[in-house]
């Protein structure tokens, strides 16, 4: 054993040590919102004009800030899915599949329970879609649990047979036998959520996903489970010598993304698509993953995050019709953040060292 | 091949320290140390563990800086940015933990970073393996080992990966050769081998730098000790003019006389109560580098603290361990309260009223990031009056964790500041608090002052002895034999994974205890 | 005739699986875990078809394709090596990028949304002479045999020696397997990195410079449909040995060549897809469970 004589620094968090927390949280996207810049001036547009036209475009009117928000309805799931394991230090990448397999859980229910059972049709679905997303992420949590088994490669290797298996369906045993290849039939009328602001797509759909958000911000601050969770996301050994179970926090946070990530297919089967098609998700779940590494797993952070992909995308549509400037501009930005979200960790970590006698 | 940088014959310091301090933050760890190592020497540094042997190394090593003071080699002052350089000086240095990667081959680990290549390509140069194995074989005649090379690093019995390690500085050019601990983790005939091994290399002109816990092994082997004692050069000599007593007394500070005569806190009032914790003929597999547990049985009574005094690596993690519910013993039966506990989580024992003050603080005691409310709290969070069914009161924690830190003075800014922002003493001052909150009957105390400041010391010996008069047990493992004089009621010495004796605190030398526990080690391991 | 056909299109299937694996396998062992090979055979894709088209030479367009992968590999370590970005989600970041930015590209440039065409793109060519086709069973795959494909057999074949005799093979999987070894024998552990990095970007640009010549000779923006991540299931299941991971490419390959023809007897191309990621799922099982057997019988 080494000496162990060596101390940790004593330094009090510092004023300038919170600004420097603040200034974390807007990093990814500054530097990402800079990138964006040099392309359009290589381009021979001015950054500023677009970046103002795709403010406006997102938050100009009524109806642009109800595509926002529709556009963000399905990260917040994907968001809060994402953060669950991630503040528990569980790396799952998974949610992308677990949003794909709920969302065409909850389309089945939707077309195949009989229409005159009304509103509890929504009710089935979402909680079939839940036990779906569950069941579909608790292996890798058992496996990761009890066998060690490395959840990245896991989870991924999992999102791809998300894909495959569910695309076999839409174009085998569920496939719409009127609307051609690749999709299921349409849900019944009762089973679809409530459009909240006609003629925006926006639904009920990003109702629940707050509600989904403040549950996540109470299980995190109020309940023994989140309290236990975090810790172990803090150190496992640490965990386990003051008696918290870390094999059963591992899985109930599995457990609890897999039911997040569920509500999130089925909101957005029943709320946006109103069928599941093949291509169901274009990467909601990874774009979820940007959302809560940029809203640092806090309930708040998501929400801001999840609206301001969303404006992305609203922004992106409209923006391409009107300036000819590609929608990949999203993907771009999207993508820059995802990358820088986490060098950031090792330059506040570089930042932290120097600033220690 | 590396060229050996030329030694010179004249030298009369192979290796120096002058006047080398160094502190980490607060802890001083190395002050004004000076040393000198003469060419074709065995040089045996000894001291208890965190008295500042391995800071020193790491300095020698260009691993760390000194704040100030000199590394003197062959006469001259020197200056390592990098343990490049001191490889490169002749300095090469046989880790605790061995530096071999266990899937590579013993060949391929012997020629890393210094390999003999048949077609000079840059880094597409092609290995020349038959060369290489020779420069292997040669250097392995030298030691009088024999060693298959072909053998994958992990799959070799350890003291060949040792043997290993030193060929392969010898053959980069070392001619000081500096050894962490080297016998840790070797059976007593392989000691022997590596210490014939030693003595070969010395009489070729290899000076020696070699570290201990074990004055058995000291006195055997090296030429002159030196021994370190709370960052300080407390005695050196030469071995043949001394005796093991004598270092002992110096390593374990029996010469400080005022501190035995004085130093005893007030013996426990109840005596003879009931045996609370019980260990019957426990058997553990090891952790690394360190011994199984064999037949262990040990006991604890109501109101009294019993200290366990070893050496490190010696089975008191792996004890600890195993009362805890950390590790699962393999054979035996661990009773608290008189009922069965052997086969109980950690959290079913918590409950049942042990509580565990951990060695490492950092990485077991606490969650450093986490902040200091949580860290005070954890483990009774789930319980009233904080948990309340599936609800968790921040009301109630704030309170409770503030009454906590209160309790015992933790000195802190906020309650959501992360630990690590505390200095070593309030940590663990901390860690008592949560500990002694959940109102246990017995706890496991390991190594409660290692990196703690004097009045952080003070501190923790009052609420030791405090939780004992209130009728609590405590089980004390430190390596800091004046702690437990001061403290115990009773020591039990346990070496090599044994229990090799007990003592009633009062009338025990403390020179004695130091002989079992260093002595006793490798005399049955 | 069947038959023929059959192995002729699983060689060419494999060929882009295999060469992704062969750079990832090798990343790999110098400790990264590369999950944004996908993007840097995209990359590889859309600069082969440009490079192509515009010098007429398919070995100008390859090599530009391979070092257009390199170059976003070296970057991609930097960002793990220097910045300490975390590699998974750097990865997966990297991978929206590069489909963000080539679809720009696509978009802004050539005002084409999804598929690139271009005048002129020169093909890999076969090489063998026609006659070759006589020859019995593989006589078709034989005729069919371009340049990037006997390059991926040729590595599979050569890395292994690679590995195990040159400076660097040792350099990289001593990296790999322990770092910190790595760094007290005074080796360049992160720039050993960087290169393994850029290694696995030069053979993914390959890669995918074979996707777009060896028959098509376009761009698509769903080119690679995972490939890369295909790769990264062929190697963790061939353990990062090459020969192994070249079987796993083959089966995968011949897998894809055979969809079309399961569908037709009842088995849905769809769910054959997901065997490369089952088959892995398996073995990080097996390899799980016989290591807690491992440890609880010790």
């Amino acid at each position: 054993m080494a000496d162990a004589s060596v101390e940790s620094q004593s330094s009090m968090m510092s004023p300038s040590i919170w600004l420097e927390k603040g200034f974390g949280l807007a990093f990814p996207f500054i530097v990402a919102l800079v990138v964006a810049a040099v392309i359009l001036l290589v381009i021979g547009e001015n950054p500023i004009d677009i970046f103002s036209l795709m403010a406006k475009e997102s938050f100009g009117s009524e109806r642009r800030i109800a595509a926002t928000l529709s556009a963000a309805t399905p990260l917040l799931f994907t968001a809060v899915a994402t953060a669950i394991c991630f503040r528990t230090g569980v790396f799952n990448v998974g949610v992308e599949g677990a949003f794909v397999v709920g969302g065409i859980a909850a389309a089945f229910i939707g077309f195949s329970l009989p229409a005159g059972m009304g509103f509890a049709i929504i009710l089935v679905a979402f909680a079939f879609a839940a036990l779906v997303g569950a069941i579909w992420l608790y292996i890798p949590g058992v496996l990761l649990a009890k066998l060690q088994v490395d959840e990245v490669v896991s989870t991924l290797m999992l999102n791809f047979v998300a894909f495959g298996v569910t695309g076999y369906l839409v174009n085998g045993p569920l496939l719409s036998e009127v609307s051609g290849n690749n999709v299921t039939p349409p849900v019944h009328e009762a089973a679809e959520l409530t459009r909240l602001m006609p003629p925006s797509t926006l639904h009920a759909g990003f109702i629940v996903g707050i509600l989904v958000v403040i549950a996540y911000a109470v299980w995190t601050r109020r309940t023994p489970t989140g309290f236990s969770a975090a810790m172990v996301g803090y150190s496992q050994r640490f965990s386990r010598a003051v008696g918290i179970s870390v094999p059963a926090s591992i899985i109930l946070v599995m457990v609890l993304s897999g039911v997040v990530a569920g509500f999130g297919g089925a909101s957005h089967a029943l709320g946006q698509l109103h069928r599941f098609t093949d291509g169901f998700s274009p990467g909601y779940g990874f774009t979820g993953m940007a959302v809560a590494l940029l809203g640092r797993n806090s309930a708040i952070g998501i929400v801001l995050g999840a609206i301001l992909f969303g404006a992305l995308a609203s922004a992106g549509t409209t923006i391409q019709l009107f300036s000819n400037i590609p929608l990949d501009l999203v993907n771009i930005i999207q993508g820059t953040v995802m990358i820088f979200a986490v060098v950031e960790i090792g330059r506040l970590r570089f930042l932290s060292r120097r600033a220690a006698p | 091949m590396a060229e050996a940088a030329t030694a010179r014959a004249d030298a009369t310091v192979r290796l120096g320290a002058r006047n080398i301090s160094k502190s980490y933050g607060p802890v001083r760890a190395n002050r004004d140390i000076s040393l000198s190592v003469a060419p074709g020497e065995i040089h045996a540094i000894v001291g208890e563990n965190g008295a500042g042997k391995s800071t020193l190394m790491r300095i020698l090593q260009g691993m760390e800086h000194p704040d100030s003071g000199a590394i003197i080699v062959d006469d001259q002052e020197v200056r390592f940015s990098q343990p490049q350089q001191a490889l490169e000086t002749g300095i090469g240095m046989v880790h605790q933990e061995f530096m071999l990667a266990p899937d590579l081959t013993l060949l391929e680990n012997l020629v890393l970073g210094d390999e003999p290549v048949s077609l000079a390509a840059g880094p597409l140069s092609r290995i020349d393996w038959a060369q290489a194995l020779q420069s292997g074989e040669e250097l392995a005649k030298k030691t009088g080992v024999a060693v298959d090379w072909r053998r994958r690093a992990g799959g070799t019995p350890v003291h060949i990966q040792q043997i290993v390690e030193i060929i392969r500085l010898l053959r980069r050019g070392t001619r000081i050769l500096i050894l962490d601990e080297p016998t840790a983790v070797l059976a007593p005939q392989q000691v022997e081998d590596l210490f014939v091994l030693l003595r070969n290399l010395r009489d070729t002109g290899t000076t020696i730098l070699f570290i201990s816990h074990k004055l058995k092994e000291v006195v055997a082997l090296a030429d002159r000790v030196t021994v370190i004692r709370r960052g300080e050069v407390s005695y050196s000599a030469n071995v043949a003019e001394t005796d093991s007593d004598t270092i002992a007394r110096y390593i374990v500070g029996g010469n400080d006389t005022s501190l035995i005569e004085t130093g005893r806190a007030s013996r426990s009032k109840t005596g003879d109560g009931e045996v609370v914790l019980n260990v019957t003929g426990l058997e553990a597999p090891s952790l690394e580098k360190s011994h199984p547990l064999h037949g262990v049985s040990l006991s604890v009574r109501k109101g009294e603290i019993v200290g366990l005094a070893a050496v490190s690596g010696n089975g008191q993690d792996e004890l600890v361990e195993c009362l805890v519910g950390l590790r699962s013993a393999s054979k035996g039966r661990v009773e608290l309260l008189g009922g069965d506990v052997t086969h109980a989580t950690n959290g079913e024992r918590r409950r049942k009223g042990i509580a565990y003050i951990s060695a490492d603080r950092r990485h077991e005691g606490l969650a450093t990031l986490a902040p200091v409310q949580d860290n005070v709290v954890a483990g009774s969070h789930d319980r009233p009056p904080i948990g309340k069914g599936m609800f968790l009161s921040l009301k109630q924690k704030r309170r409770v964790a503030t009454e906590r830190l209160a309790s015992v003075d933790v000195r802190y800014g906020h309650l959501s500041d992360p630990v690590s922002s505390l200095s070593g003493g309030n940590q663990q001052r901390l860690v008592f608090a949560r500990e002694i909150a959940s109102d246990p009957k017995v706890m496991v105390v390991s190594q409660p002052t290692r990196g703690v400041d004097l009045n952080g010391i003070a501190a923790i010996h009052k609420l030791l002895l405090q939780f004992r008069d209130d009728g609590g047990s405590v089980l004390l493992v430190s390596e800091e034999l004046e702690e437990l004089l001061y403290l115990c009621d009773r020591i039990v010495v346990m070496a090599a994974g044994r229990i090799v004796g007990e003592a009633p605190v009062e009338g025990t030398d403390i020179a004695e205890i130091g002989r079992m526990m260093v002595m006793q080690g490798h005399a049955d391991g | 005739m069947i038959v023929e056909q059959i192995i002729a299109a699983s060689i060419v299937m494999t060929t882009p699986i295999l060469l992704a694996a062969m750079g990832g396998l090798v990343n790999r062992q110098a400790g990264i875990v590369n999950i944004a090979l996908d993007a840097k055979m995209l990359t590889g894709a859309f600069v082969a078809v440009v490079v192509s088209s515009a010098t007429g030479s398919w070995l100008v367009a390859v090599i530009a394709a391979a070092l257009a992968g390199a170059l976003v590999g070296l970057l991609f370590s930097l960002v793990i090596t220097r910045a300490n970005a975390n590699m998974i989600v750097a990865g997966l970041g990297l991978n929206v990028f590069v489909a963000g930015f080539l679809g720009f590209i696509l978009t802004w440039v050539y005002k084409s949304s999804g598929t690139l065409r271009l005048p002129d793109v020169q093909l890999l060519p076969h090489f063998l002479p026609e006659s070759v086709s006589g020859v019995p069973i593989i006589g078709r795959a034989l005729a069919e045999l371009e340049p990037l494909t006997v390059f991926a057999w040729a590595t599979v074949f050569v890395l292994p020696f690679l590995l195990a005799s040159t400076r660097i093979g040792l350099w990289v999987r001593v990296t790999g397997n322990a770092p910190q070894v790595a760094r007290s024998m005074g080796l360049p552990q992160k720039s050993i990195q960087d290169f393994s990095t850029s290694f696995a970007g030069f053979y993914s640009g390959l890669g995918g410079a074979h996707l777009a010549l060896a028959s098509i000779g376009l761009f698509n923006e769903g080119l690679t449909a995972g490939r890369g991540f295909i790769a990264l299931a062929a190697f963790y299941f061939g353990r990062d040995r090459p020969v192994a991971t070249a079987m796993v490419c083959l089966l995968f390959g011949f897998l894809e060549a055979t969809q079309i023809r399961m569908q037709t007897a009842g088995l849905p191309p769809k769910l054959i897809g997901t065997i490369p990621y089952l088959m892995v799922l398996v073995a990080l099982c097996i390899a799980g469970w016989r290591a807690s057997r491992r440890k609880a019988l010790s």
